[in-house]
């Protein structure tokens, strides 16, 4: 494996923000909106307690599809050392990225127009999206085969 | 571009027009949007809807600020070298990232400084008044409505503004930053 200091250092903090994602729940907090928890993610996070999981009943400091991109980054992740090893074309995880992507957009569509999305099934997608990035990125990591080596 | 070009080392000026350029862009989009939506929520009857312009502002702009890593990376190897390893790619995203939580910061509190003292006022009346419309238990409207008045209170200085928007803003354009490598860099030839 390649860039292996840069893979834990990233790993390291996707661990921590998935962690701090929880809000204020995991450390006894009333509420996450407000909490240090929920101003870490307010730059990037609508933060709607009723579009969130609850985590010791108080609603996550991210709504349910951040918390489904967060940890679906986090698994997608740790399996890139294993995902590495893999030896047939990877092509399709380009396109599984684009997939993801695209239910995102769609979800989001029909959400207004057609069909109720849940709490569940936007984390579902989210955390598709979330390995998706990951499992794209896992090239980054490969060592270069030598020519003439196979 | 030469060899010699994509060999030299690189010096922190060579990041800063991509991560400078790229950071402002993406701060000013984010706070005219911040701004539009803003002003249509202070202007807008309360509905009760949970997508509030103000809520839809937030998924744009969360959205618009994720790629900008990727569009440093973009800028760089147009302008710098096409040639490009994880870790610059991880630096120039985070840094982009780190810049539009700066910028944007700033700019939102010349305007209130400047344009609109009322601004914050106005925008946390017309949300709590939409939140008192909604159909919803009563505790969990004053817990949100606590809950905000909390988040958008006289607390939120400049700096704690930067210190809690930079980590997570940062990570996100890093990874984006690192999509932005997959995509747009190259590998140095190596002659085995």
């Amino acid at each position: 494996m390649e860039n292996v200091k840069s893979y834990w250092l990233i790993f390291a903090g996707l661990t921590i923000m998935l962690i701090l994602s929880l809000g204020g729940g995991l450390w006894g907090a009333e509420q996450s909106i407000g909490h240090w928890t929920g101003k870490l993610f307010e730059k990037v996070c609508h933060q709607d307690p009723l579009r969130s999981f609850k985590f010791n009943t108080v609603p996550m400091a991210v709504n349910s599809r951040c918390f489904g991109i967060f940890s679906g980054l986090w698994v997608g992740w740790l399996i890139i050392p294993f995902f590495i090893h893999l030896t047939f074309k990877k092509v399709w995880i380009n396109w599984i990225l684009l997939f993801a992507v695209m239910l995102q957009i769609i979800d989001y569509m029909g959400n207004h127009l057609m069909w109720e999305n849940n709490n569940t099934s936007r984390a579902v997608l989210g955390l598709l999206l979330g390995i998706a990035v990951s499992v794209f990125l896992s090239d980054l990591f490969q060592i270069k085969i030598k020519k003439g080596e196979s | 571009m030469n060899e010699d070009e994509n060999t030299q080392e690189l010096s922190f000026g060579d990041y800063l027009p991509s991560i400078g350029i790229v950071g402002v862009i993406f701060s000013l989009v984010s706070f005219v949007i911040g701004l539009f939506f803003g002003y249509q929520q202070i202007n807008a009857e309360p509905t009760g809807s949970i997508m509030s312009p103000m809520m839809f502002s937030g998924i744009v702009i969360c959205l618009v600020s994720a790629l900008a890593g990727l569009l440093a990376v973009w800028h760089f190897t147009r302008e710098v070298t096409p040639f490009m390893t994880l870790g610059q790619g991880a630096l120039i995203g985070f840094l982009t990232g780190a810049v539009i939580v700066l910028v944007s910061v700033v700019l939102n509190e010349l305007w209130i400084l400047l344009i609109d003292p009322e601004y914050t006022t106005k925008i946390m009346d017309a949300t709590i008044a939409n939140i008192e419309t909604m159909e919803m238990p009563e505790e969990s409207k004053q817990q949100m409505i606590d809950a905000m008045a909390d988040s958008m209170g006289e607390g939120q200085t400049i700096w704690r503004q930067i210190f809690w928007g930079v980590p997570v803003t940062g990570l996100l354009n890093l990874l984006s930053g690192l999509i932005g490598v997959k995509i747009f860099g190259e590998k140095k030839e190596e002659t085995f």
